[in-house]
């Protein structure tokens, strides 16, 4: 669906993209990580046509950005929304725009309002909304005409428990049906839970890409046995279970309490991090 | 279902149907702030009622003048309404929101402008009613000239308003070149005192700002003079145009992405 191939892009002395090349597929979740300033809302900007890169190339379903707006929804990491207006009107306008007829606008709307729990809030000026209420009216306005490439960029950023949970659902429901997903953020376990394929940006490229298990198993963990006179055993190592057992085996005292910890997404980002720094 | 395969009408018509929507929403916008709009119908109606006996004591056709120079001078602070719906979407980040979807710039432009441009004339048909009514300015021989002036104007101005909010940094930058700008055009082109009144070298300088053209055509139309009318038309339509284009261009990259051109 997504093919972004070789992106380069610099504003004055500053490198943006430096050969960024990411693909999804129909269906596909990529999670994009990565540092302030590592060129994801640059990358975002290009596949929706604000902006043109220096080189490279992208294709959207084989075609480029300027040939397929309208089947990519865009969620920007800034809220940008008319305060005056109701939510309401707000899906009304980004889902005539995007062509839908009254009917089909309708049960769009219908259905983003019970997903994105907006229901209680449609007749209500966004002015007035909480952050995570604008969030989801954000995120709706994007969606609301099921674009075949949907473009979040940290869409739970300040969120609350119920905008992220609620956010999650619908990305999930949107893959579900074909749409291919990129997920930008900084709360990598969103990604566990989307079983995302992540996707590590960093200086304006990606610099890693697979699924959390892929680029995981090079990295250590933890086992953490604690005895009953309180003794702490902690081992570092990449096999965490195995090592437990072998620990288990060989101890002979009474065991207060034992500890798994696996290479968390945090561990894989930093990892990473440095080794393209080195 | 995704989006590729919803039925959607196609050329014109889908364009037509963008605009409307955005129309519709600019209009939503424009009722819940009604204030800007309330007062440019009603300074006028004060100052020409105000006015009136100086122009009529200074100049023949003394309420054709004031009534016509302050539907011109008033109108041109629809620059200032323009410019802010327009820079309003910086303002809120929502031009490049609006911009990923299908409709061109040009199409946000218009469905942006038009309640606007409704507004103005519904301020201008207001003020003329007015005029004829409690001033004394002769009832038009030719309506259809006055709408037509009156829609050449409003173009004219709107254009210039999105050119202004293309080019400009904040809403207090629009603001100065609006109120200073607004008042030079309109009393340079003689809307605000007669131009047989003022300096030589204002009237010399007059033609060079549009409210002059606006004067001559609002006056040339009220008294029905067809051929008095084309000259300033034409100027106000390829200022209009020249305006509207630039915007267009610009807006289509956003604000503060690329040059000037």
């Amino acid at each position: 669906m997504l093919v972004v191939t070789d992106l380069v892009k610099r504003y004055g002395t500053v490198q943006a993209l430096d050969g960024f090349t990411l693909n999804v597929a129909a269906g596909e979740i990529v999670g994009l990580v990565g540092h302030n300033g590592a060129g994801k809302t640059t990358f975002v900007e290009i596949v929706s046509d604000l902006i043109r890169p220096d080189s490279g190339h992208v294709t959207i379903d084989g075609k480029p950005p300027s040939a397929t707006r309208g089947q990519v929804g865009v969620a920007p990491q800034h809220i940008a929304l008319y305060p005056s207006v109701t939510v309401r009107e707000h899906l009304e306008l980004f889902g005539r725009l995007a062509g839908l007829r009254p009917a089909a606008l309708s049960a769009a709307i219908d259905d983003l309002a019970g997903i994105l729990r907006l229901s209680e809030i449609m007749d209500r000026r966004t002015g007035k909304l909480s952050g995570g209420q604008q969030r989801r009216t954000q995120a709706a306005t994007a969606l609301v005409h099921r674009p075949a490439l949907l473009l979040l960029d940290e869409p739970t950023a300040g969120a609350d428990l119920e905008t992220r949970q609620a956010m999650l659902d619908v990305v999930k429901q949107r893959a579900g049906e074909g749409a291919a997903v990129v997920y930008t953020t900084h709360y990598l376990p969103e990604l566990t839970e989307l079983q995302a394929t992540i996707a590590v940006a960093q200086n304006g490229r990606v610099i890693a890409r697979g699924t959390y298990e892929d680029l995981a198993k090079d990295l250590p963990g933890e086992v953490r046995v604690t005895l009953e006179d309180e003794e702490e055993i902690s081992v570092s190592t990449t096999q965490p279970t195995a090592t437990l057992i072998e620990l288990l085996g060989r101890l002979d005292r009474p065991i207060s309490s034992v500890d798994v910890r696996h290479p968390s997404l945090d561990d894989l980002y930093r990892s990473l991090a440095v080794h393209d720094a080195c | 279902m995704l989006v590729d395969s919803v039925p959607r009408p196609a050329g014109a018509f889908d364009a037509l149907y963008r605009i409307s929507a955005m129309a519709r929403h600019n209009t939503i916008i424009r009722l819940r702030d009604p204030g800007q709009a309330i007062s440019y119908v009603v300074m006028p109606m004060v100052l020409m009622l105000v006015l009136k006996p100086l122009y009529v004591r200074a100049v023949d056709g003394g309420a054709t003048q004031v009534s016509t120079g302050l539907m011109v001078m008033f109108s041109v602070f629809a620059i200032s309404l323009a410019g802010n719906a327009i820079l309003s979407e910086r303002t809120w980040r929502t031009w490049d929101r609006l911009r990923v979807s299908r409709a061109a710039a040009a199409e946000l432009l218009v469905g942006k402008i038009l309640p606007i441009f409704a507004i103005m004339v519904v301020q201008q048909v207001l003020l003329l009613t007015y005029g004829c009514l409690v001033i004394g300015l002769p009832v038009p021989s030719a309506p259809h000239y006055v709408l037509a002036a009156i829609l050449i104007w409003a173009f004219a101005l709107l254009a210039l308003g999105a050119l202004l909010a293309a080019i400009v940094r904040s809403h207090g930058e629009l603001s100065v070149i609006c109120d200073v700008g607004a008042l030079t055009l309109s009393s340079l082109g003689g809307a605000l005192v007669p131009l047989s009144l003022m300096p030589e070298w204002a009237q010399l300088v007059a033609p060079a700002s549009p409210g002059y053209w606006a004067l001559t055509l609002m006056q040339a139309a009220v008294r029905g003079d067809l051929a008095g009318m084309l000259p300033s038309a034409a100027i106000l339509l390829a200022i209009g145009l020249a305006a509207g284009a630039f915007a267009a261009r610009r807006l289509a990259r956003g604000w503060g992405r690329g040059g000037l051109i």
